[in-house]
């Protein structure tokens, strides 16, 4: 054991005296956090989404058509929805094209009329096909409003009459007929406030205390969520670079020169795996306070995250051991980690939540070992939960560490021996 | 060191058939052997990475296969290429590679010191080696070998493309390891190295000994002869029966393209020899070998060191 601490600390030693890699490496997860934090954690902080803009071509140009986008952004909508006036369809097409609108509603000619005549009354809606989640959102609500405009025609019959038979006679309306039309109007809409009094369905939204909006939790609380599964995603590409030095020892005849020193074998395997496994400890440590400091990442049973943080650099230890054992050129082990890493982070959740996948998908991702790590990771982080609750996914990620070690050992075995 | 008949096969290939040679304590032992000959499986026999099997490998008393440990600890190796860390200056290269063969604190630094004097390279002890140039890396190289003060070295051709002066360097340096009593064997492409530096050598081809000796023994079993190495086209079936012809003249090899005899005058001979190789195909090129170490290398393997 003697040998193999000393081994590692050499290995250590030498990485401390080139760290330009690993920083660059560190920097991956860090980078793609950086982005994610700038780009949704004050929306998740304030319990809003950024505003989705869409834009409005108004080609009937009457009262009845201007209301359009007043509906449309006004309201409890205006906190979503901003809108912006196209002058013509060739503007908005080129506006829809450089991703600065996510939806053109086109109130086209004779909306107005169609109203009067009772007919349908149509609106174009343009989603802009570049985009998913925005354009859908506005057309539900979009449809929503039309729904309630509908209930407000059917309640104001009466006073647009009035105003078609006044059209009809070719004159301007008295002041009575005026007053009758408001008045239409105004029970029109009465009637719909009884509907909207009715307060058997409530949402009752919790928020902090003294809060008025937002969620439950913070940026922190969110970055929670998005952390663990890019910090494994980025620790187990610097794993590949610290064992690409083992296997760059292997071909530049040190690892020979070691294992003909009076060191056993398991002595010299031991040495190169402890020194991965302490580096990659380290800086999963060295990451969760970053994520601490910079993104106000709350690390909360601190225990528990050092054993999941454990395991995982031990799995990562092992699956990089594995490679180069396998490997005949760096270059063959580098593709060969590459693509495992690549496949284990896809299928585990790094950059799409588990929760969005497939059943059968889940099923797969929960039982590898970074996407077991990655569950326990935001269990602990965002409810605080203890050890003792994350057997399952602690278990994962331990069985397939020791599976990878053995497989790495035995091959190295084979191929000393050979 | 002792080797007693080791034996060694890779599935078909038999890669050592039985091989023997001692070497005592201050002696140069030099492996001439080509490529393929058997020499490494032998170094890596008895380095203790790889098992032979059948016979023994003793180093200091101590067998390398029951005792592998305790015999790697009196062994040193200087591999044919470079196997320093690059990143690291030549003192923590030699720190880490003492602390592996249990040196400590102030008697591993003095060992270091002493050694890095030695190697002339106490002057820019503290640089990246990988700043450094061929023949200080090859010294290092040694000095990382030798820390421990082995009883035993292996030098695997330690001194392979480099330039003269440092060749000399490092041929001095072997000498003064086994001045301080170390058995040292010595494998070498360089004929004229192991002429100069070998105490004993061991011819070595297709995982056999097939000549030992020191350097006269060697150069009596060679004989006053010399060698004529003819190459162009040559009816290889037909040439042994042919040369039976000529007086005094041994064949050695022949292939479609070389043929080699060994003669006792190639002033007097050739001239017989000549025409009949003509008959027996197109000679482009005749060369002839003095009495040497090689010619007895050529006679023993048929081919040249080099091959």
């Amino acid at each position: 054991m003697r040998t193999a601490g000393i081994i590692a600390a050499h290995h250590l030693k030498r990485l401390a005296r080139s760290p330009g890699l690993i920083l660059l490496l560190m920097a991956i997860p860090l980078t793609l956090a950086g982005i994610e934090y700038a780009a949704f954690a004050p929306s998740a902080a304030s319990g809003k989404l950024p505003p989705i803009k869409v834009l409005v071509l108004d080609e009937d140009r009457t009262f009845a058509s201007s209301a359009v986008p007043r509906l449309v952004g006004s309201g409890p909508l205006a906190d979503y929805i901003e809108l912006d006036t196209a002058a013509d369809v060739p503007s908005a097409r080129r506006s829809l094209q450089r991703g600065q609108a996510s939806a053109l509603i086109v109130v086209p000619k004779g909306f107005q009329q169609a109203l009067l005549d009772r007919k349908t009354a149509e609106i174009r809606f343009v989603p802009n096909p570049a985009q998913t989640i925005s354009p859908e959102i506005v057309h539900s609500m979009l449809q929503m409003l039309t729904a309630i405009v509908n209930g407000l025609l059917a309640q104001a019959q009466a006073p647009l009459d009035a105003i078609n038979a006044v059209a009809a006679a070719g004159r301007a309306p008295t002041e009575d007929e005026v007053a009758e039309i408001s008045r239409g109007f105004f029970r029109a809409g009465e009637r719909l406030q009884i509907l909207n009094q009715m307060q058997e369905l409530t949402v009752d939204v919790k928020r902090p205390a003294g809060a008025s909006q937002g969620f439950e939790w913070g940026a922190g609380t969110f970055f929670a969520y998005i952390f663990p599964g890019l910090v494994m995603f980025g620790l187990m590409f610097i794993s590949q670079a610290l064992a690409t030095r083992l296997l760059r020892d292997r071909e530049a005849g040190l690892q020979r020169r070691v294992a003909i020193a009076p060191a056993s074998r398991a002595a010299v395997l031991a040495g190169g795996a402890l020194y991965l496994f302490v580096a990659l400890t380290v800086l999963l440590i060295v990451l969760a306070l970053i994520g601490n400091l910079v993104f106000r990442l709350e690390l909360k049973q601190p225990a528990t995250l050092l054993a999941i943080a454990v395991g995982f650099a031990f799995f990562a230890t092992g699956l990089q051991l594995m490679v180069i054992a396998m490997a005949r050129s760096e270059a063959g082990a580098q593709a060969v980690a590459g693509a495992v890493i690549m496949i284990l982070s896809l299928l585990g959740g790094a950059f799409v939540p588990l929760e969005s996948y497939p059943a059968a998908l889940r099923a797969i991702g929960e039982t590898l070992p970074n996407g077991a790590a990655q569950k326990a990771f935001v269990d602990v982080l965002v409810r605080g939960t203890a050890l003792g609750e994350l057997l399952r996914q602690v278990g994962i990620i331990w069985v397939w560490a020791l599976a990878l070690v053995a497989i790495a050992v035995t091959m190295e075995r084979r191929r000393l021996a050979a | 060191m002792e080797v007693a008949n080791l034996r060694k096969r890779f599935g078909d290939l038999e890669a050592l058939r039985g091989i023997s040679f001692h070497v005592g304590a201050g002696e140069i032992y030099g492996l001439l052997g080509p490529n393929g000959a058997g020499k490494s499986t032998a170094i890596n026999i008895l380095c203790g990475l790889v098992p032979p099997d059948a016979g023994s490998a003793r180093l200091n008393g101590l067998d390398v296969v029951r005792q592998p440990l305790e015999a790697r600890r009196t062994l040193g190796v200087v591999p044919q290429d470079v196997a320093v860390y690059q990143e690291l200056s030549a003192r923590d290269n030699l720190a880490f590679f003492g602390r592996l063969y249990g040196l400590r604190g102030a008697a591993l630094r003095a060992r270091v010191d002493e050694i890095l004097q030695r190697v002339s390279l106490a002057d820019r002890d503290r640089e990246p080696v990988g700043q450094y140039s061929g023949g200080m890396l090859r010294r290092l190289n040694i000095a990382a070998g030798v820390l421990h003060r082995p009883r035993a070295v292996l030098f695997d051709e330690p001194t392979v493309g480099l330039d003269p002066q440092t060749r000399l360097n490092i041929l001095e340096l072997v000498r003064a390891i086994a001045r301080d009593g170390a058995a040292v064997v010595y494998t070498t492409h360089y004929l004229d190295e192991a002429e100069r530096l070998c105490d004993r050598i061991g011819i070595i081809d297709h995982g056999a000994i097939l000549a030992e000796g020191t350097l006269a023994e060697l150069r009596r079993a060679a004989g006053e002869r010399e060698i004529a190495a003819l190459r162009g086209t040559f009816r290889a079936d037909a040439v042994p029966v042919a040369l039976g012809a000529l007086p005094d003249l041994q064949l050695i090899k022949v292939t479609e393209s070389e043929l080699l005899v060994s003669l006792a005058s190639a002033e007097r001979q050739l001239s017989a020899l000549l025409p009949l190789a003509a008959q027996l195909g197109e000679v482009r090129e005749v060369a002839v070998r003095q009495p040497s170490l090689e010619n007895l290398f050529i006679k023993l393997t048929g081919r040249d060191l080099r091959e």
